[in-house]
């Protein structure tokens, strides 16, 4: 039999096509990774198709386009599918990212689609599976940051992409010390969003309140140097 | 003439089946495949006559101990080297000439001329009987023309079997096992001759076998003839509007239909003043060539690592059969591709003679087209409305299949959760009098 020249609208109601896909299915659903030399050892088991007339089955359904190319992904396939690799190095190059700002900057996928939500967060689903990334609960912000990124600088830097926020930093950086209800006017911005910014950075440690009557800020010592070091490279 | 002085002898014999069987081969090398328009197969096709040809010769000369008749086989020991040199060299680079051509002409001229010098064949009593070898400078060019159509022969079964696809990678070693019988085998027995005359029964056993084998490979799978010429990429129809219409890969692809069309589209824009409709445009690619073929209604592009006058004729009358068989669809302009699903008949009508590289090696990943993928009834129907477009969920399905165990349910937790933290957010921005609002 040629199972080449079955007519195409026939492919997949022909008993040996299906025998065919049936046990690629079976093998899939157990999880199982699928390769031709597996396929072709089990269905010439249970079909006894020649051996012709089986691989020429196999092709037929891959030129069909109803079986395709592909395995199970792997920690270095992962990364070969171009929007994964686009929202992983946005990820590295902007720690502590949180997804609202991926899903402003990263609008189209690897095709120039525009893509949804949910695969975007598929992807990231992907990244974190494989290790790539990890993931930090920060207030209701969900902030993730390539696995060599300690938690303390991840929530840093998402402190810092506040534009208020790298102000107040800067400035206390500047003046080394400075009365906590001078700085709204020091950085020309209203009293409230500073005050509750300050409130905020000092929870979190990046700022320290000295002096006798608690009123100064400055930086906390325990982070100096990791401020310096951003504040130098910004 | 009388019967009883014919001087039947082994080496008749041998010589009369592999003669047989050589002129079986050429038959079905012309029969057995469907498109017979290929240069190299023409000249391996004469190759293989003359040295049949040689061999019903060589036995009709013993047979009537006929030294005019021993020279004529060396005449068609030439034609059969010359021939398969050419032949080899057109599969190679597509030209009849080569530094290896020249030089087996330059000593075949020689060989012609030793030939009709006196003293070239002798008749000799040798391992029993009646012989007519060959003497002197003339056997040794012989020798030498032999070992020179032996080595190209090694080659082309070498390149054929490295290069074979391994869906004919089985046929592919029996033709080279022929090969091996037909080439090494039989020379080395050949060179042993020269010391001992029986060994030429051998030599000549040994070929019948090796001819045996190859014709069977060939009988099974004709498309070994079409390993070495071209390799034949893809074919890809689009209509006028730059609609991908059908799609079809020998081997395997990463770039899509969508892409290759725009590439398509591309090139045909650039090359709109010398393609007119009708026309047939060569492009030279790095790695291939294409060959555009534009209609009324279609453009049918093929790519292949090198351009022929079979493969542009194929294009031409698939591209006519396409738009017949098709016709309705593309007055009404669908650019559905599953209505063109059909267009798998013409592919087998003009371009089954091309090999499959589509099956790369026997561990090839496999998995099945998203379409066909089934997810627990649960998951789909959370995934359906997380991806309400088709495309996308089948994107994500297929995604899912290629997973680690437990991503779907994972993502979906990871989903739920952004979800809700941005409707936490907005609620507090809503809330607060302030406006307060991090970032």
């Amino acid at each position: 039999m040629r199972y080449n020249i079955i007519k195409a609208s026939e492919v997949l109601e022909n008993p040996s096509f299906q025998g065919v896909l049936e046990i690629a299915k079976e093998i899939i659903n157990q999880n199982k990774v699928l390769d031709t030399e597996m396929l072709y050892n089990i269905a010439k088991k249970k079909l006894n198709i020649p051996r012709k007339g089986l691989l020429s089955i196999i092709q037929t359904l891959l030129n069909r386009k109803i079986l395709v190319e592909g395995s199970k992904y792997t920690r270095d396939t992962v990364m070969k599918n171009p929007f994964r690799k686009m929202l992983y190095d946005f990820i590295k190059e902007n720690i502590g990212s949180h997804f609202s700002l991926i899903r402003k900057e990263i609008n189209f996928d690897e095709k120039g689609k525009i893509a949804s939500p949910g695969r975007l967060i598929w992807h990231l689903e992907m990244l974190l599976k494989f290790n790539f990334i990890k993931k930090l609960k920060y207030k209701n912000y969900t902030l993730f940051l390539p696995l060599n990124i300690n938690e303390h600088e991840g929530i840093f830097h998402f402190i810092l992409r506040d534009e208020i926020n790298l102000k107040i930093i800067k400035k206390v950086y500047e003046l080394k010390s400075i009365r906590g209800a001078e700085i709204y006017k020091e950085i020309h911005e209203k009293r409230e969003l500073v005050y509750y910014r300050v409130k905020n950075l000092i929870d979190l440690e990046l700022l320290a309140i000295e002096g006798e009557n608690n009123e100064n800020i400055i930086i906390n010592p325990k982070v100096y140097k990791l401020i310096t070091k951003n504040l130098t490279n910004s | 003439m009388n019967k009883l002085a014919l001087n039947w002898n082994p080496e008749v014999i041998v010589d009369f089946i592999v003669a047989a069987i050589g002129i079986i081969s050429a038959i079905l090398t012309y029969i057995k495949p469907k498109s017979k328009k290929i240069p190299s197969l023409f000249f391996i096709r004469l190759a293989i006559w003359s040295m049949s040809l040689m061999m019903l010769i060589d036995g009709i000369s013993l047979l009537i101990v006929s030294e005019e008749l021993g020279i004529l086989t060396g005449i068609f020991v030439v034609l059969g080297t010359l021939f398969f040199i050419i032949g080899v060299n057109y599969i190679m680079k597509e030209s009849y000439y080569s530094f290896g051509f020249t030089l087996t002409l330059g000593i075949s001229i020689l060989f012609i001329y030793l030939g009709f010098q006196p003293g070239a064949i002798e008749t000799r009593i040798q391992s029993g009987y009646v012989r007519l070898p060959w003497i002197g400078l003339y056997g040794d060019l012989g020798l030498l023309l032999i070992g020179i159509l032996e080595i190209y022969m090694l080659y082309w079964g070498v390149k054929t079997f490295h290069n074979a696809p391994f869906l004919l990678k089985k046929e592919a070693l029996l033709f080279f096992i022929g090969i091996l019988l037909i080439s090494p085998i039989t020379f080395l027995f050949y060179l042993l001759y020269i010391y001992e005359p029986i060994y030429i029964l051998v030599s000549d056993l040994t070929t019948f076998i090796g001819i045996l084998i190859l014709s069977v490979s060939i009988i099974i799978e004709p498309k070994l003839f079409y390993i070495l010429p071209f390799t034949v990429y893809r074919i890809v129809v689009k209509d006028n509007r730059g609609n991908p219409l059908f799609d079809y890969d020998w081997s395997e692809s990463n770039v899509s239909e969508n892409v290759f069309i725009g590439f398509i589209n591309a090139v045909q824009l650039m090359s709109e003043e010398i393609m007119n409709i009708g026309g047939l445009l060569d492009i030279n690619l790095k790695d291939g060539i294409l060959i555009l073929h534009e209609s009324e209604n279609i453009t049918v592009g093929l790519v292949t690592s090198k351009s022929s006058k079979l493969l542009r004729d194929s294009v031409i009358k698939f591209t006519f059969d396409f738009e017949a068989k098709f016709q309705k669809q593309l007055k009404e302009s669908s650019h559905d591709m599953k209505e063109y699903g059909a267009a798998f008949e013409l592919i087998e009508k003009y371009f089954s003679n091309f090999p499959s590289r589509i099956i790369p090696h026997k561990s090839h990943p496999l998995l099945l087209t998203d379409k066909l993928l089934k997810l627990p009834a649960s998951l789909e129907s959370d995934l359906k409305v997380l991806f309400p477009d088709e495309e996308e969920y089948n994107y994500i399905k297929s995604e899912i299949f290629r997973a680690p165990e437990s991503s779907a349910e994972s993502f979906i937790s990871l989903y739920n959760e952004i979800k809700e933290e941005l409707e936490k957010r907005e609620k507090e921005q809503n809330g607060e009098p302030n406006n307060v609002k991090m970032i």
